[in-house]
């Protein structure tokens, strides 16, 4: 048992509490929801209190396959990377000469994340934007159906980037060394990334609602305004100075990282929106009630991941 | 012994492979059990359509559903036979009729079974056609219905499967597909040309609403 299950983040107060942190948003969430439609039945919350309830499975499921065991937690993510690529490339309109192809690339996923978990860190960052992306065409050439092949190559190319890449950066957070009167390690880090970067997403997401007049890129997404952005951008950078015993870093580094995810979140979040809107559909699958697709949940973090890991490995490593 | 091998195949290691690895969505087949018999009439694009919908039947019932298959293709060689016949519970009938010999005619081969007390599972476009087109329907399904009219039919509709593993390439990539199932239905109709428009329109419905 004590291979599978490691409890020391019990004695880990710093964890500890962004676990009590989390579960009591929640918590509060529910009630206020429940109190609402209470007082307000004509109020409609079907949705929020769908979003709520996927938010309790997926908090739960991250605590459990992140906090308490490492090894499960490569795997986690690894499946989550696996869940998202199959759901966008399923979309994507591939022609029956890529299948070859885009049988490597899910190959590509497990060799990614045990480089992540070996912690070799040349070949992890240059695994997928070097190796698969000179391969791939490759073996899309080989087919000879050179029709549409521009489009094949990049679509994989990018779905790779998305889906693999940024959120492989995730697992390697838990691979990086130990720093002395650093006690959290990778494991402060991961959750420190995922709770920012979904609390920026719930912020923005309120902001707008709430005071949201002035729309920032109505083509894309015509729910997304500017109220909801700056908001979204100061209330997040707030929250991460706060939880700056999570990571190594300092007073003006923690504000600068906290903005970065704040605002490389919205540009996954936004990005992904354009990929949706050109293919004509609303969200990726319904895998997740009241949310969409995997992807639709963890379009930011594959963004803010890669950001993140790399000003934090850059300042403390 | 069959039932229990069938069971752990499709209730377990296949549906944990078609929703996990794959990607198959099912929608719930619990209704059938409040059938007596059926047959479940679908549309066919993969070799993993045979294999999605037995794995979607609740266990229970597994082992008392034939899928129909084509003798020339799969009872090749008799050990070929023996095999699907067991690992799949295939019923194997060969492409056209035979007057002369009655007990090789496809249609009295459907018959008996369903006589027999099995359910049946029948493509009735035939042979695995292009993703997401449809070809038209065999009438060997309205012959059998007309003949038993007490035993209902189901219509299932896979999307996506053809992209799984196509015809023309037997590598499985994993793919978002979906197999969901209409209502239970009785024929009214007595002519098979009727019956087998009223199956296309099941189809078209429920390609609808996925």
């Amino acid at each position: 048992m004590e291979n599978i299950f490691r409890f020391d983040f019990v004695e880990n107060n710093d964890l500890l509490i962004v676990v009590g942190l989390i579960f009591s948003i929640l918590v509060f969430a529910t009630l206020l929801f429940f109190i609402v439609g209470k007082i307000k039945p004509s109020a409609n919350l079907t949705e929020l209190k769908a979003r709520t309830k996927s938010w309790w499975m997926m908090a739960t499921l991250f605590v459990v396959a992140t906090i308490i065991n490492t090894k499960i937690s490569y795997i986690a993510i690894g499946m989550l990377s696996f869940i998202a690529f199959r759901e966008l490339y399923s979309v994507l309109a591939f022609r029956d000469a890529d299948r070859r192809a885009i049988f490597w690339a899910f190959i590509a996923i497990p060799i990614q994340y045990y480089l992540a978990y070996i912690g070799w860190y040349g070949a992890f960052i240059i695994f997928i934007p070097v190796v698969m992306f000179l391969f791939l065409p490759l073996r899309i050439v080989l087919k000879g159906d050179t029709n549409g092949i521009i489009k094949s190559i990049s679509s994989l190319h990018w779905t790779l980037m998305l889906t693999v890449f940024g959120i492989s950066h995730m697992a390697y957070l838990l691979s990086l060394p130990e720093i002395d009167g650093f006690k959290s390690g990778g494991r402060g880090l991961l959750l420190f990334l995922v709770f920012l970067t979904e609390i920026n997403d719930v912020l923005q997401f309120t902001w707008g609602k709430l005071f949201g007049r002035h729309k920032i890129i109505p083509k894309i997404s015509p729910n997304k305004t500017w109220e909801g952005f700056l908001g979204g951008l100061i209330s997040t950078t707030i929250v991460g100075y706060f939880l700056a015993f999570l990571t190594p870093l300092s007073g003006f580094q923690i504000v600068f990282v906290s903005f970065m995810i704040a605002f490389s979140g919205f540009v996954g979040d936004i990005v992904m929106s354009s990929i949706k809107r050109d293919i004509g559909i609303k969200d990726m699958g319904n895998t997740i009630p009241g949310h969409g697709g995997v992807l639709d949940r963890i379009d930011s973090l594959a963004y803010t991941a890669p950001v993140f890991f790399h000003i934090v490995y850059y300042i403390a490593y | 012994m069959q039932k229990l091998v069938l069971n752990i195949i499709y209730s377990f290691l296949l549906r944990g492979f078609l929703k996990i690895i794959v990607g198959v969505k099912f929608s719930k087949a619990d209704f059938l059990l409040e059938e007596e018999q059926f047959i479940i009439v679908a549309n066919h694009n993969s070799h993993l359509d045979t294999m999605t919908i037995l794995a979607s039947l609740p266990s229970k019932i597994t082992h008392k559903v034939k899928p129909v298959a084509a003798a020339d293709h799969f009872g090749k060689t008799k050990l070929k036979e023996k095999l699907t016949n067991f690992f799949v519970n295939t019923l194997l009938i060969q492409r056209k009729r035979d007057k002369e010999n009655p007990e090789n005619d496809p249609i009295n081969k459907m018959i008996k079974t369903l006589d027999d007390g099995y359910s049946l599972l029948i493509f009735p476009e035939g042979t695995r056609g292009e993703p997401e087109i449809s070809q038209p329907l065999k009438p060997g399904v309205a012959l059998v219905l007309l003949s038993r009219p007490k035993v209902k039919y189901v219509p299932a509709y896979m999307k996506g499967m053809g992209k799984a593993m196509p015809k023309s390439d037997n590598l499985i990539l994993p793919y978002n597909s979906t197999l969901i199932y209409g209502e239970p239905t009785s024929i009214e109709n007595v002519e098979s040309e009727k019956i087998l428009s009223q199956i296309q329109r099941d189809f078209i419905d429920l390609s609808n609403k996925l």
